[in-house]
């Protein structure tokens, strides 16, 4: 079934990326992908297979060797840098498996941190950060440092920072590698409660069990799409 | 990005390291505080003194002798002045006086049977000692056994003070003089401007009978004595005129262009002159120390940017995470700038009071008055705060390269 670009967030049309590592190493073999607006699509396949690659071109951290990545209609394959940073910064929301808050910041500044690069006024990021913090069940902990937060705490903070600039997509690379398995369950629960808000997020994860909360699931093999599997 | 917002994080990171960030400010305090510290004490020193020699007798005419080739103005002293000069020199309009000065060997001076060796007097004229410079008594009178002494010999010389009214005795050659003390004085007219310095004791006698050098005037054809300079006192208001006169009557039909050596010029100097010429070297000497303090400056500045090179590999992964949620190149350039800037423009804040107060403890220690160099303070806090925008740029630069995949990934 064909998506239009009217309704879809990411569009990647034959997308290669190789390197240059001693040899040229191919980590994507030609990928094409469409994730819809409002939908929530799990990346999955085993360490080497290409999936974080996938991640940092849709992110906007890199930029394919061949092929196009269209991010909320913008092109990144020619995008400059600035570029680039700004679609970092506004229509993308990271969550990292190591949580990535900046350790001299509280919650309520690394919530409002993308906000100071999108150049939103004080006030406002302030507001926006003390808010989504309560949305994620922080709004007792905003004044706190990364370092006197719980695991699951900081990746709650972590997905209120990725939803600040109220994002195109959310892109979650192994959200719950490393909390324990009752916060991970939390965390994806908060997931999902974001996708039933309207949100679009991808999941990169190897755990199967993690990826079954996405509506489908795309299994990724030696830089190419294997299968795309509805989740039931 | 927010300029507030980049102050408040680099605020930040450089009280997480307070010791670190503490020892690399006070680089740049040493650099900012020598250069303050020896600029001002250049300062007030050069203003002392100038300001000394200006307000010595600026209506002084000071003539003498010097090597024609170099500029110093000690060397080369003649006794080329004749006494023909002196009443020459006299005779010029708008001149009140003219006080000649030469020196009288001597073997030792006796006050109250306390016997001390010195070495010579100063034999002058009665129109030197003046009721401005005398402490007490009067001018010595030509052709009398009679004699001056400044308060430094009549103080410390002896062990007794000196008083006038009484005799010292003074051991020339074999035979001793019995001189009347009959002034004590603080200083005479006329005096070089570089003599005030030095508070040496002073024994000042009669040039008649006293002075004995002696020339044959070349004008007049016979013996008389000869002064190795003169000060002419003018008149105030014509103190320009009298200059131009003296130097016209030196340079033409007197008896001293006649016995100057060959390679010795004749010079009528004002004090504002001499005053130009010790600020020439007290201001080159000031320069040449305060360059060597900007060495200490420069050593500041590469401390400063070494911590930020330090800083920059440290937060490798807190710069990928802020390229990751939006920074551009510049904005992470601008965060490790503000560091830097930060960190020298503390250095500069804290080094400009210290350096003031060091060359004030300096100027009480010598004795000088407390004089600000304020273009070269105001240069030094300028140079501090682009001393911490230098060194931080190399530093910035490679922060703001750094590849946010990798940076996300680095331990």
């Amino acid at each position: 079934m064909a998506q239009t670009a009217a309704d879809s967030v990411v569009d990647l049309v034959d997308v290669r990326k190789t390197y240059e590592l001693g040899g040229v190493v191919e980590a994507l073999a030609g990928v094409s992908l469409t994730l819809a607006e409002g939908s929530y699509t799990a990346v999955m396949g085993p360490s080497g297979s290409g999936k974080s690659t996938l991640l940092n071109l849709i992110g906007g951290l890199d930029t394919p060797t061949e092929g196009t990545v269209t991010v909320g209609g913008r092109d990144l394959s020619t995008a400059t840098e600035d570029e680039r940073a700004a679609v970092r910064g506004s229509e993308v929301g990271f969550v990292f498996q190591t949580f990535n808050l900046m350790p001299r910041l509280t919650a309520v500044e690394n919530v409002a941190l993308p906000l100071v690069f999108d150049g939103w006024e004080r006030e406002e990021r302030r507001d926006r950060a003390r808010e989504l913090l309560g949305d994620v069940g922080l709004g007792d902990r905003i004044d706190h440092r990364p370092t006197e937060l719980s695991g699951g705490q900081r990746q709650r903070v972590a997905i209120a920072r990725a939803l600040a600039p109220d994002p195109q997509l959310i892109l979650a690379d192994e959200p719950t590698g490393n909390v324990d398995t009752e916060t991970g369950e939390q965390i994806m629960t908060l997931l999902g409660e974001l996708h039933e808000a309207g949100n679009t997020i991808l999941l990169v994860t190897h755990e199967r069990r993690i990826a079954e909360h996405a509506e489908r699931i795309v299994h990724v093999r030696d830089g190419t799409v294997e299968r795309i599997e509805e989740v039931a | 990005m927010d300029p507030r917002e980049s102050l408040t994080i680099a605020a930040r990171s450089i009280r997480s390291h307070r010791l670190r960030s503490a020892l690399t400010v006070i680089g740049v305090v040493i650099g900012i505080a020598s250069v303050v510290t020896f600029a001002t004490f250049g300062a007030s020193v050069e203003t002392e003194i100038v300001g000394g020699v200006a307000e010595s007798g600026a209506n002084n005419v000071y003539v003498l002798s010097q090597p024609a080739d170099e500029g110093g103005f000690q060397q080369g002293l003649q006794p080329v002045f004749t006494e023909r000069d002196v009443n020459q020199l006299g005779q010029i309009e708008g001149v009140e006086a003219v006080v000649p000065r030469g020196a009288v060997q001597v073997n030792s001076v006796g006050h109250r049977g306390d016997t001390v060796a010195i070495q010579q007097a100063t034999a002058t004229v009665p129109a030197a000692f003046t009721n401005d410079t005398l402490v007490d008594g009067r001018s010595f009178r030509a052709g009398a056994n009679e004699t001056v002494l400044n308060q430094a010999a009549a103080r410390t010389v002896f062990a007794e003070n000196v008083s006038v009214g009484d005799t010292i005795a003074v051991a020339r050659n074999d035979e001793m003089l019995n001189l009347t003390v009959v002034g004590i004085t603080d200083g005479t007219a006329g005096e070089l401007p570089v003599g005030q310095f030095g508070q040496q004791a002073s024994i000042y006698v009669p040039a008649d009978p006293y002075y004995d050098t002696v020339v044959e005037s070349p004008n007049r054809g016979v013996r008389q004595r000869a002064y190795p300079q003169l000060t002419v006192i003018a008149e105030p208001a014509e103190t320009l005129a009298v200059t131009d006169s003296v130097d016209a009557y030196l340079q033409s039909e007197s008896d001293a262009r006649q016995l100057a050596p060959a390679g010795v010029e004749l010079v009528a100097r004002t004090s504002g002159d001499f005053a130009e010429q010790i600020s020439d070297v007290i201001s080159q000497i000031t320069r040449f120390v305060t360059g060597i303090a900007v060495i200490a400056l420069v050593v500041g500045a590469i401390g400063i940017a070494n911590i930020m090179l330090v800083s920059v590999t440290e937060r490798t992964r807190e710069i990928g995470i802020m390229k990751a949620v939006g920074a551009r190149n510049r904005d992470v350039m601008e965060l490790f700038l503000v560091e830097a800037t930060l960190l020298g423009t503390g250095g500069a804040l804290v080094g400009l009071p210290l350096g003031l107060a060091v060359a004030w403890g300096a100027a009480q220690y010598a004795e000088v008055g407390f004089a600000l160099a304020p273009f070269w303070s105001a240069l030094a806090v300028l140079v501090g705060v682009l001393v911490g925008v230098v060194a931080g740029l190399y530093p910035a630069w490679r922060a703001a390269r750094v590849d946010p995949i990798d940076a996300l990934r680095y331990e």
